[in-house]
């Protein structure tokens, strides 16, 4: 029925293709056309999409499979090359493809000085396929393939300066991170396939309400294998480590992958098994009870940042956080929808981050910014924007998602009083460490005299204003998102019941959060110089990120380096090398002693010769 | 003159060429040898050949001049070149090629 979907594959595909074979041989132009206009097309295709599943019945939207051809044909195991085209895969794509379009135009100006421009975009277009991959997949097969692909894009774009020892040491600690996340997406694809003969989407939810009872031990297996994933590629605790260190790649990067659609990939595992997930109550519990944590957390761990894109990477596992409390307490298209408002609004910050730090020549210290409004007007109002989604200011499209989230995780089914008051505290940081950023960068004095800041060009302003604008009016949307992903998610529209009081506390919290940074750093230094010697063995254990990083090197990194030495040493050098050593030595004492019979003494052989026919003819004639 | 006593004859010189090849030191000597011990086995193949009543035989022994001929040409050139080089001929100094 939409066998166009495929396009959203291949051109990216060819974009990345075309740019690792020819791209050091066109110019900087046709590099950087090349690489938008594959995901603008892209982009056009999913809303081609999006009409088609608006014009048909909302009961014929889901399980709209186009089957290329069979892949693998088994006795017990079928695999067929197909995409899934449903509410939920093309809300995705619209995210994805949309924004990073954005992003794509944006680091046509923000790379332009980059030698290596071409890899750069060649890179960004095999990222939008993988994750087009990944949210297409018709099967767990393709999932764990898109799955594994993201993380090996955000691995050579976090590790895209290969000079900077920092990047490479970043882009591989994300790269293990994420792969014990694969490791647990493919044993929970394995038991699949152990339960349920099958690893197609259609198949095992349709399959799984009548083979399992609520929090049977198997199903709470699979969901926690899966969880496993979601949580290393979102950077949840405890697998959140590597989201910080991931911001050494170029800004357009921690904006596309590591703030709008990579890291929501666990956001969106979840929802697409909300089947399976519904099924294991417990596992919920467990999702929403580490989102709302992983939000307290890092929260509390970006209040004290210094490094502009290191705040809001933290923010962004705050966030994070939020959407699986959402998934958590069981109202999918809720934390979608935040998905969806976070992505513009998280993207914009970073855009407006990558501004700053471009104007200011890779600045990223948020103590030697300041006084930017002035020179930077647009940044300045764009990024007053986005930090006002982000803190949920009343009528902007944060405050619709972000606040229905609190809602729900105390009037869902599976919500409570704690989720709430974490959720509201959780909120009060967001509002704190927000604006203490915007007050760093935009207001007071500029900290370096020397720099001449100044407004970016316009490729990298136009896309702002854009995501500015969707920050702002995308709220709207929500009933519509929830009416339009209802189908994926068993027909259930989410309705949190109205209580002015509940929204006016969560409002005010928020607000309190504000002013709290107004008061810390707008008005009084001598207030924060006093916070920070009151609470200072709090402020320094969020400074050094609750000694997460040191608690797994002391615990994990340590110990294998040990055992790595151990094994070195005995096992390798005493135990595998000696022996090899020993057969080879005595192989070459043996030839050494038996090499005295070649003498180069032609009347040696001669003799030799002769003497053997002679023992031949006796041998013959007397035995 | 019957067919033992060329047998007789064959393993005479055979064993003259062979004696002559293992004691003397002199490549050109040696080599001489070896015709010897050729053409001895070549008369038993013509001796067999008439005894049989067969031609193979002296197919066999034409082809067996015909390699030692060829084979006479490499191995003198090969003397040849030894002697331009070394300016000496003796076979217990030439040992280079030992393992």
């Amino acid at each position: 029925m939409y066998p166009h979907a495929w396009l959203i594959l291949i051109l990216p595909m060819l974009g990345f293709i075309f740019l690792s074979w020819y791209g050091k041989r066109v110019s900087k132009t046709v590099a950087g056309f090349i690489g938008c206009a594959t995901i603008g097309v892209a982009f056009l295709i999913t809303l081609t999409l999006l009409a088609g599943l608006l014009i048909s019945d909302p009961a014929e939207r889901v399980g709209n499979v186009q089957v290329a051809y069979s892949w693998l044909n088994m006795q017990t195991f079928h695999l067929d090359l197909a995409i899934l085209v449903d509410p939920l895969s093309v809300f995705m794509l619209l995210v994805i493809t949309g924004v990073g379009f954005l992003i794509h135009v944006y680091s046509v100006g923000y790379m332009s000085e980059d030698p290596e421009y071409a890899r750069f975009f060649s890179y960004m277009n095999f990222f939008i396929f993988s994750m087009s991959l990944l949210v297409l997949a018709a099967d767990f097969f393709f999932l764990i393939v898109g799955w594994a692909m993201v993380g090996l894009a955000s691995y050579l774009l976090i590790g895209f300066w290969t000079h900077k020892t920092s990047a490479v040491l970043a882009a591989r600690k994300a790269f293990v991170m994420n792969v014990i996340g694969d490791v647990g997406m493919v044993i929970a694809a394995f038991m699949i396939y152990d339960h349920f003969g099958s690893i197609s989407y259609a198949e095992v939810f349709s399959a799984a309400p009548a083979k399992f009872m609520a929090n049977d031990v198997d199903i709470l297996l699979i969901t926690l294998f899966l969880l496993v994933g979601a949580f290393a590629k979102s950077a949840q605790i405890p697998l959140h480590t590597w989201l910080p260190d991931a911001m050494e790649g170029p800004t357009p990067v921690s904006a596309l992958i590591h703030a709008a659609t990579m890291v929501t990939a666990g956001v969106y595992l979840i929802a697409r098994c909300n089947v399976l997930y519904m099924l294991a109550p417990y596992t919920l519990f467990l999702i929403a009870s580490v989102g709302v944590l992983t939000a307290l957390f890092a929260g509390a761990m970006g209040m004290v940042q210094y490094d502009i894109k290191r705040v809001i990477a933290y923010s962004t596992m705050s966030q994070l956080g939020y959407m699986f409390l959402a998934v958590g307490v069981g109202v999918f298209s809720v934390g979608m929808f935040h998905l969806m408002t976070h992505a513009f609004f998280k993207a914009l910050l970073f855009l407006g981050a990558g501004s700053v730090i471009h104007s200011l020549h890779e600045e990223q210290d948020i103590r030697k910014m300041g006084g930017l409004a002035r020179p930077m007007p647009i940044t300045f109002a764009t990024f007053l924007i986005a930090s006002l989604a982000l803190t949920a200011f009343p009528l902007t499209a944060g405050f619709y998602s972000k606040d229905a989230i609190i809602m729900h995780s105390y009037f869902s089914e599976y919500g409570n009083f704690v989720f709430w008051g974490l959720a509201l505290l959780g909120a009060g940081m967001t509002g704190f460490y927000t604006f203490r950023l915007f007050f760093y960068t935009f207001l007071g004095k500029s900290r370096s005299p020397e720099a001449h800041p100044h407004e970016s060009p316009w490729v990298m302003v136009v896309p702002l204003m854009i995501l500015a604008f969707l920050s702002l009016f995308a709220g709207h949307l929500a009933g519509w998102v929830n009416e339009f992903l209802a189908p994926v998610f068993g027909g259930h529209v989410p309705h949190a019941p109205h209580d002015s009081i509940m929204e006016a506390t969560a409002i005010t919290v928020s607000l309190l959060g504000i002013v709290s940074a107004i008061g810390l750093y707008l008005t009084g230094k001598n207030q924060l110089e006093f916070v920070k010697t009151v609470g200072a063995p709090l402020y320094d254990l969020m400074l050094n990120k609750f000694y997460i990083d040191e608690l797994y090197n002391f615990f994990i990194t340590k110990p294998m380096r040990v055992i790595g030495k151990f094994f070195e040493q005995r096992a390798e050098r005493e135990g595998i090398d000696f022996a090899i050593d020993m057969v080879g030595d005595q192989v070459r004492e043996v030839s050494r002693q038996i090499s005295v019979l070649q003498s180069g003494k032609v009347r040696w052989y001669a003799f030799n010769t002769v003497a053997g026919l002679i023992l031949v003819l006796v041998f013959v004639i007397f035995l | 003159m019957g067919t033992t006593f060329i047998l007789f004859l064959s393993a005479s010189i055979f064993s003259i060429g062979a004696i002559g090849f293992l004691i003397r030191k002199n490549p050109l000597v040696m080599f001489m040898c070896v015709e010897l011990m050729l053409n001895a086995v070549n008369l038993v193949l013509v001796a067999y050949s008439k005894f049989l009543q067969s031609m193979d035989g002296q197919v066999f022994a034409l082809i067996i001049m015909t390699v030692a001929a060829a084979e006479v040409v490499v191995g003198l050139a090969i003397i040849l070149t030894i002697f331009r080089t070394r300016h000496e001929l003796n076979v217990d100094h030439i040992d280079v090629l030992k393992g």
